[in-house]
């Protein structure tokens, strides 16, 4: 009898549920009746890159207490649910769909990796829930959203190509670099960022001469050093990783490029640990970054601060990134008027958001234009250059 | 044009040395076993680790961490050789491969655990640049290569001279005989074992002031590029190790210049089919030993 009854029960509220789900409006009429926003997250939690989720979870926190504490958004309150996505597709659309389905929230946050973002999408997409990402930086995830197909998906981060653009600009027009050699790791990342590097070096009058991809846990640069040096290269453009960094600027000393040749792209050229390794090669390194804790506005100071007391521990990119996406959410609601998903996807695209790195507006492609971060490595030490905003040239529909 | 090409060869023979010292290690455990050691690459890492945790926590000089890391790695050698190598013995390959591959988890992991996955940056070592017929070497590489050669004088020496020496050549011919004529099997297995480790952990410790990070996986790319020297030298082949390597060495660093770096793991693992397709016992045997 019992079984019966709760076989029941289940139909109903499944009926009721996908009646909600498939109906958007009535679900956020119903859930904003009892005075909460419910807010998921969408991180890696467990696996290689837990790191990064820690990090992303803290900043959403930090940001949820504060818009808590100072009375909530027009009196609403944020609740924050968190999904682990493990970093791998898979897991990251099924804890979306748990967000959607078992906890009913009305805004996602997330992910960190681009490959598990872009699998995200779709699923927001059927569910008519706002999937607002803070740190993927793959530009296929807002080449297809807005004009580009998916509506609901929004991004608050730089592209790879907005860096690759900012990179190549500051060193052709700055630095007055034309003759390029590419060594970049030989990953999506890696590669991406130099296909757009070549979408636009050629309006800064730059060549590449030679091009060089390393597989992750290369250690014996010197080869193809010996060819860049050999190819007469002002600089060479490198998207790698943090790790490797250090081999290959030992190896350039090494080989007697320091000095000579300057590394520009991106992959920590301006952690003390990276510098000490051999200053002489990072000297004048130029390197793009969405946020760095040094970076001089109050806002930022204040956030870093505040961070620093309640985790006892610096923030890195990823929390920043997640407690500005926080607050960028709370703007849209509040200027929406209220709990309204529909409404709160109109006020983004519209929005002027002040962000400690600048004003934040949304493209038609639902792509937040952002500033990239320059510094460069002076005696030592990394001085910040300014931020530079790129406009993305989509292609042709 | 052709001071490219001789610097790359130069190259290639720094990096060649590398490999040697590693796989000479893994071609004489396999000569006394007849079995690939799949963790040999982590007692290349154990070594760089032992030398960094005494420049990093001890605050040892360079010189004295070579000595800390080939010490740390002779003990767990030790360990491993008497409670898992002795046991290879007359086991089928099978053992051998599943033992080894556990070993090398077990070591990875417990380095992880203990330290951390994060990569460590190692200090020390004679890094600054010299001059050498006109081309730019880290001292440290010239070092590299200076005992390699001393490795390689030492190990024909002992092979054909010492006692120990003998006994690994006889043990690698045929085992019941030995056993027959009274030759400690077990004794030279864990020797050997112990050496071949050792010479990984000097490899490690010796390249680690050019190649920076040390991490818990950095062993794993090791054992891999090992295998084809070994296989193309003639496995158990001391000194068609040493040219196997050199031969890999200058190859990959010829492929990275003129075909491009993403290709250079490639010239290694090509190497290891078509040596199995043609000449499955070695470049320099005209038959197998085993």
């Amino acid at each position: 009898m019992k079984h019966t009854l709760s076989r029941r029960a289940l139909c109903i509220s499944t009926a009721i549920l996908s009646l909600a789900v498939t109906v958007p409006g009535l679900s956020s009429i119903a859930l904003a009746a009892d005075g909460t926003i419910k807010l998921g997250l969408v991180a890696p939690m467990s696996g290689p890159n837990a790191r990064y989720g820690a990090f992303s979870m803290r900043g959403a926190e930090l940001a949820v207490k504060e818009i808590n504490d100072a009375g909530g958004i027009d009196g609403l309150q944020i609740e924050l649910y968190s999904a682990d996505s493990q970093g791998t597709p898979v897991e990251g659309v099924s804890a979306t769909r748990r967000l959607i389905d078992e906890d009913e929230v009305d805004y996602v946050i997330g992910d960190v990796s681009s490959s598990v973002t872009l699998a995200m999408q779709p699923v927001a997409e059927d569910a008519g829930v706002l999937l607002l990402n803070a740190a993927s930086s793959n530009p296929k995830i807002t080449y297809a959203a807005g004009v580009g197909g998916f509506k609901w998906t929004y991004r608050n981060y730089p592209t790879d190509e907005n860096r690759a653009f900012v990179v190549a600009k500051y060193a052709a027009e700055q630095r007055g670099f034309t003759k390029f050699a590419v060594l970049s790791v030989d990953s999506d990342y890696g590669r991406s960022a130099i296909e757009f590097t070549k979408k636009y070096l050629p309006e800064f009058k730059g060549e590449i001469l030679t091009e060089d991809y390393y597989k992750e846990g290369e250690v014996d640069f010197r080869s193809v050093l010996a060819k860049i040096r050999d190819s007469g290269a002002q600089a060479i453009i490198m998207y790698g990783l943090a790790d490797t960094t250090p081999i290959i600027a030992r190896q350039m000393v090494e080989l007697g490029l320091a000095g000579k040749v300057t590394l520009v792209g991106n992959g920590e050229f301006n952690t003390e640990k990276t510098i000490k390794s051999a200053p002489t090669a990072l000297e004048g390194a130029v390197e793009a970054a969405a946020w760095l804790p040094a970076w001089d506005s109050p806002e930022s100071k204040a956030f870093v601060e505040k961070f620093t007391t309640t985790y006892d521990e610096a923030p890195n990119n990823h929390a920043y990134v997640h407690w500005d996406t926080v607050h960028l959410l709370a703007q849209a609601i509040h200027e929406a008027g209220g709990n309204d998903r529909e409404k709160v996807r109109e006020a983004l695209s519209k929005i002027k958001y002040k962000s400690p790195v600048g004003e934040v507006t949304f493209d038609d492609h639902n792509q937040a234009r952002l500033p990239m971060i320059l510094l460069q490595i002076e005696s030592g030490k990394p001085s910040i250059k300014g931020a530079y905003t790129a406009e993305i040239e989509y292609p042709a529909q | 044009m052709f001071s490219t090409i001789i610097e790359q060869i130069v190259n290639g023979i720094v990096t060649g040395s590398v490999y040697a010292i590693v796989a000479v290690g893994m071609t004489m455990i396999f000569g006394v076993l007849r079995a690939i050691n799949f963790a040999h690459g982590e007692y290349y890492m154990l070594g760089t680790f032992g030398a960094w945790f005494a420049v990093d926590y001890l605050g040892l000089s360079y010189e004295a961490s070579i000595i800390v890391g080939l010490l740390s790695t002779i003990v767990v050698a030790y360990v491993v050789g008497r409670l898992v190598m002795q046991r290879m013995v007359g086991a089928p390959a099978e053992a051998g491969v599943l033992a080894t591959l556990g070993i090398a988890l077990v070591l990875q992991n417990t380095v992880i655990l203990v330290f951390g996955g994060g990569y460590k940056f190692f200090s020390g070592g004679y890094i600054e640049p010299l001059s050498v017929l006109g081309f730019s070497l880290a001292g440290q590489r010239i070092l590299i290569l200076v005992v390699c050669l001393l490795v390689f004088i030492g190990l024909e020496l002992m092979v054909t001279y010492s006692r120990m020496g003998k006994s690994m050549r006889a043990v690698s011919q045929n085992v019941e005989c030995c056993e027959v004529v009274g030759i400690d099997v077990p004794k030279v297995v864990l020797h050997t074992f112990i050496l071949g480790a050792a010479l990984a952990a000097l490899s490690g410790v010796l390249t680690a002031p050019v190649n920076v990070s040390v991490y818990g996986g950095m062993g794993e790319l090791i054992t891999f590029k090992t295998l084809p020297i070994i296989i193309m030298g003639g496995l158990g082949n001391v000194r068609g190790t040493f040219f196997a390597a050199m031969i890999l060495g200058i190859a990959e660093s010829l492929v990275a210049t003129y075909v491009g770096l993403q290709f250079r793991d490639t010239v290694g693992f090509a190497t290891l089919i078509l040596m199995l397709m043609w000449r499955p016992y070695g470049l320099f045997s005209t038959q197998a030993r085993f």
